[in-house]
């Protein structure tokens, strides 16, 4: 990376000197035109000159001609012949329009060289940024449940706890260690889809059945947080996308809702959904801690805060790894999908929806 | 107990990571501490305007308003409550900002839990000696060139009337200096009984805060009669104006 830099760095001031050396050229060609026609003119002034001398002196007009071709004598008096200084006017115009083009030329060409290696400098300086970001926060993320976990060993360590307080240690950092194995899951899944690493199928699925088996799997744990979840999808809306991704989509946003809800001190989740034009939205509110409105759309951002949500009790809770709505957002474009999500404010909870290009049922 | 003795015993944890709030918060007990707890900034600030505590162990990531914002608007509605940070954040700079913010120690996550509870009872030991050496009528204020400090309420009128509102640092720093009188008082005797050693990351700190006390109480700051500097040691105070 920093020898590819370096090239980039020493491409550029090349270019940029020679076309600092393609200027310089061109302001002395033009000098040196001017010049020459300067010297040229004074030349056929001097001619002239001697022209009128010899003229003044008693030699004849045909002789002078003779002797000095560019010089034309009408009525005693010696002028340059029109058609010299035309050619010389001519010369002149072409020469300069010769350096204007050549030039111009060579100078567009190392002016889009500049622009096209700037462009790559910033685009790689950039993508340097995002990966410093990326590292900071991802070890930023790293360092609570880690925390948590050297604390739990270390009062083990310390305090020979009973064994009842024993297994709750235990428990608190099995949770922090499966929360981050799902944060090193996340991260690699999120790489992968940032790079375009993933081969996703477009199939007719239908929206209450798929959806209906995330849910059972989470009503055990909605259950044992006091939250109830409502599924009132009708049948027949058929969806296109990849089943593993629609499964991820609405696990991702289940589990944020579910997060939100328990914070909340239990609740209600409702699904609902409805066909709309080529597209088919999946609705999907809850009645959890909620957001400011404003930020809806950090929502979906890598590591967002808001997206980050914490367990609600000692030892058994889940966590956000600030990663699951990213996943969401990346996962939706990629089935040519939407996401949004919306909150009248904190503590008055949350609406997400998850828009898919509608199908046709299959015919099987 | 009464209820200065147990507010001495009371900590606030502000954490929004539930197990690392309930870890810190046993440990916390099982030293004999009581200790309560808050998820948020709101939720702390909201239990402070209730409530008395000898200690805040304040996480800075909080959702809302974060641990920097809590302590500036506490030390703002003059609550004087040490602060101790935990923040997965350790460079230097955002420990300097997390003191500057009015702080009393930083600590960084993942930390090692005897080390934890030193700086724990670290702060309460300084605390607990400012409130000793201020308990007295006669330590509780101090005169000098025409200034009157009220260690106890954080509060002073300077020599040409205005009020001066001190910070916990600036008072402690003045009471360490009046209790050697006269006696030169290093950079380093200063940082650890104000600070604790490894909390700043240079002596540097200490300076600022001397000029911080000229400003407040010497006629000419540039020539100061009662806050003296030693080259090369540290400071000397002086009741008198020097001659």
């Amino acid at each position: 990376m920093k020898s590819a830099r370096v090239f980039q760095l020493t491409a550029l001031a090349l270019v940029v000197v020679s076309a600092v050396q393609v200027g310089w050229w061109l302001f002395d060609q033009r000098a040196y035109t001017l010049d020459k026609v300067s010297a040229a003119n004074a030349a056929y002034a001097a001619q002239t000159a001697a022209a009128q001398a010899l003229l003044d002196s008693g030699t004849a007009a045909a002789r002078v001609q003779q002797l000095l071709p560019q010089i034309v004598v009408d009525g005693g008096h010696a002028t340059l012949a029109p058609a010299v200084e035309q050619a010389l006017r001519t010369e002149e115009h072409r020469r300069n329009n010769q350096y204007a083009w050549e030039g111009g030329f060579f100078l567009l060409a190392l002016g889009v060289c500049i622009a096209v290696i700037a462009r790559a400098l910033r685009a790689e300086a950039r993508v340097l940024e995002e990966q410093d970001s990326f590292l900071a926060l991802v070890s930023h993320q790293f360092k609570t449940p880690l925390a948590s976990l050297q604390l739990s060993l270390e009062t083990m360590a310390l305090r020979a706890p009973a064994p009842a307080a024993a297994r709750t240690l235990i428990e608190r950092m099995l949770a922090d260690l499966s929360r981050m194995e799902a944060m090193v899951t996340q991260i690699l899944e999120s790489v992968r889809l940032d790079r375009g690493r993933v081969d996703l199928r477009a199939e007719a699925l239908e929206l209450r059945s798929a959806v209906g088996r995330v849910v059972t799997q989470l009503e055990e744990r909605a259950r044992a947080e006091g939250i109830a979840i409502t599924n009132t999808i009708e049948s027949g809306l058929y969806v296109l996308s990849d089943p593993l991704a629609l499964d991820v989509v609405v696990r991702n946003v289940l589990e944020n809702a579910l997060s939100a809800v328990a914070r909340a001190g239990g609740g209600d989740i409702g699904l609902s959904a409805r066909a709309g034009v080529g597209e088919v939205e999946l609705s999907v509110q809850d009645s959890g801690v909620g957001f400011e409105p404003a930020a809806g759309a950090r929502l979906f951002e890598k590591f967002s805060r808001l997206g980050a949500a914490a367990p609600t009790g000692d030892g058994s809770g889940h966590y956000g790894t600030g990663l699951g709505l990213y996943i969401v957002r990346r996962l939706m474009q990629l089935a040519h999908g939407r996401v949004a999500a919306h909150s009248d404010g904190a503590g008055k909870g949350a609406s997400f929806v998850l828009a898919w290009p509608a199908a046709q049922e299959p015919k099987s | 107990m009464s209820a200065s003795a147990e507010r001495a015993r009371q900590v606030l944890v502000v954490e929004d990571d539930p197990h690392l709030s309930a870890g810190v918060r046993e440990n916390l007990r099982a030293e004999g501490y009581e200790v309560s707890a808050a998820s948020d900034g709101e939720q702390a600030l909201q239990w402070l305007h209730e409530h008395e505590c000898a200690l805040i162990v304040l996480d800075v990531m909080l959702p809302g308003i974060d641990g920097f914002g809590v302590c500036r608007a506490l030390r703002e509605q003059g609550n004087n409550t040490p602060v101790l940070f935990l923040t997965a954040r350790g460079d230097p700079a955002d420990r300097v900002r997390g003191l500057e913010a009015g702080g009393d120690d930083y600590l960084a996550k993942p930390f090692h839990l005897q080390e934890f509870l030193l700086r724990v009872r670290a702060i309460l030991r300084r605390w607990d000696w400012y409130r000793n050496a201020s308990a007295t009528a006669a330590t509780a204020v101090l005169r000098f060139g025409g200034n009157e400090v009220d260690f106890r309420a954080f509060r002073a009128r300077s020599w040409n009337g205005e009020t001066q509102e001190l910070t916990e640092k600036e008072a402690m720093i003045l009471k360490v200096l009046a209790e050697h009188l006269g006696e030169i008082v290093s950079r380093e005797d200063l940082l650890e009984r104000v600070w604790g050693y490894d909390v700043f990351p240079s002596t540097r700190t200490v300076d600022n805060f001397i000029l911080r006390l000229r400003k407040r109480f010497e006629q000419d700051p540039a020539n100061p009669q009662h806050f003296l500097t030693v080259w090369g040691v540290g400071y000397r105070f002086l009741i008198e104006a020097q001659p």
